[in-house]
């Protein structure tokens, strides 16, 4: 493959180092800081010098500067009116949440109810196209097909498949899956399906034209479809997407659950 | 006798891709895209043993991955009993000497194996069409793929050329000359 062994070598070390280094700048955080700081501190004398000159050299440069003062203001402001109208909408959600919660107590105690099997994840899916995950704890802790599986924070997904000590869970983010839940103020029901696009975000489809769909809404499986029980927690509406029709718009949500770092989950026996 | 010991070191081997494939990977990834290295192995066994070894064990391969994480029994039986069918045509055709040709191999298969894929689990109605994300990933897999076969190749060139000695024997001589 390679003529001679010297070159070869060089050749696969330079691989390894882009391998390395696409992994590292794709997933961020890890490196990319480090690197970061390394080149701010390269750059940023430079920088600051020459922007000491321009300020020099720019002697009529304060009647700019108010106007950029007061723009940026004008910005702050106006973020400032934006976050309180939020927190506005926020205080109405909750109220109108804090009613639904009354309503749900008797659920609720039902729900306290729920006897559940702790298991852990032992096997990831191998495929970049579905999102099964393996648990395990199977038909010798009395877990059957289609019981549903939830976190800490919300629902996971259903049991598809056992064996005597493991059992296959498909997750919701899974591109076969879709959940018929609803919005926790409107009570409007509409059905999640699992993307290819990232993990933990779900497509939120078939939402009512009529419907009112506010951003930071909770969602909550209804209970239709006789797999997930009536009011778990799913997550919450991250945006909403208009299309031309508005029979085909969606919204985004995102998952209460973070299925990158999910290690424990709990499968409900009765329901 | 030598035949056997080959082979137990080819399940081994295998045992390794998918631990390295299940757990590895998991972590190491682009983006969070795994590569496929069951298509790298396959595609070497079939490349270098036979195209029988490559359909025996990309069947067998991908029956236990059916069986381990797969929601239908026996879409990656049948997608990678093709690829060691068809790894077995490239040994036909093609020079095993060149990186380019490694490659581009890499490259078809890999793609062949995805489409298929997503093509059969479609049918079966396990997925949606999203092209646009489909294509994304995919890029992304090949790539990944390329670059790990340029890492490993010369570790596997010497112990293919092995197992290739012992299954074709003096079949093959055109390499020497």
């Amino acid at each position: 493959m390679y003529k001679d062994k010297k070159s070869g070598i060089i050749g696969i070390i330079i691989t390894i180092i882009i391998l390395i280094l696409i992994v590292i700048f794709s997933n961020g955080e890890i490196g990319s800081s480090f690197l970061e700081n390394a080149a701010s501190n390269l750059v940023m004398p430079i920088q600051n010098g020459l922007t000491y000159l321009k300020n020099k050299i720019g002697g009529n440069s304060t009647f700019f500067a108010d106007i950029n003062n007061l723009q940026e203001e004008n910005k702050g402001l106006k973020e400032k009116n934006s976050q309180l109208e939020q927190s506005l909408r926020e205080l109405e959600n909750i109220k109108t949440q804090n009613e639904t919660l009354k309503e749900y107590l008797n659920l609720t105690e039902k729900y306290g109810e729920y006897k559940t099997i702790p298991g852990y994840i032992i096997n990831k899916d191998i495929s970049n196209y579905s999102k099964t995950i393996v648990i395990n704890i199977g038909k010798k802790d009395g877990v059957e097909k289609n019981m549903t599986v939830i976190g800490d924070e919300g629902l996971v997904g259903h049991v598809i498949s056992v064996t005597d000590s493991t059992a296959k869970v498909q997750t919701i983010i899974d591109t076969a899956s879709s959940v018929s839940c609803m919005m926790s103020t409107t009570k409007e029901s509409i059905v999640c399906k699992g993307t290819l696009d990232e993990a933990s975000t779900l497509k939120a489809m078939y939402i009512p034209t009529e419907a009112n769909i506010i951003q930071g809404d909770s969602i909550e499986t209804s209970g239709l479809g006789g797999i997930y029980p009536k009011g778990i927690h799913i997550g919450t509406v991250k945006r909403v997407t208009n299309t031309q029709n508005i029979t085909d718009r969606y919204a985004v949500v995102e998952t209460a659950v973070d299925f990158d770092k999910l290690n424990s989950v709990l499968v409900v026996t009765n329901q | 006798m030598k035949k056997v010991v080959i082979n137990i070191i080819l399940v081994v081997i295998a045992f390794i891709v998918y631990f390295l494939q299940s757990n590895f990977f998991n972590w190491f990834n682009i983006a969070g895209v795994m590569p496929n290295i069951f298509v790298i192995y396959v595609l070497f066994v079939g490349l270098f043993a036979s195209r029988t070894m490559g359909i025996i064990y990309g069947v067998s391969l991908g029956l236990i991955l059916d069986f381990v994480i797969g929601t239908r029994t026996g879409i990656y039986a049948l997608c990678l009993g093709i690829i060691g069918f068809i790894s077995g045509t490239f040994d036909k055709n093609f020079s095993k000497d060149s990186r380019m040709t490694i490659m581009l191999m890499v490259l078809g298969t890999t793609l062949i194996f995805e489409v298929l894929k997503y093509i059969l689990s479609f049918l079966f109605a396990l997925s949606g069409v999203e092209l646009v994300n489909f294509i994304k990933i995919i890029a992304l897999e090949v790539l990944f793929n390329i670059l790990l076969t340029i890492i490993i190749y010369p570790l596997i060139q010497k112990f293919g050329y092995y197992i290739e000695n012992e299954y074709k024997g003096n079949k093959i001589l055109t390499r020497y000359f």
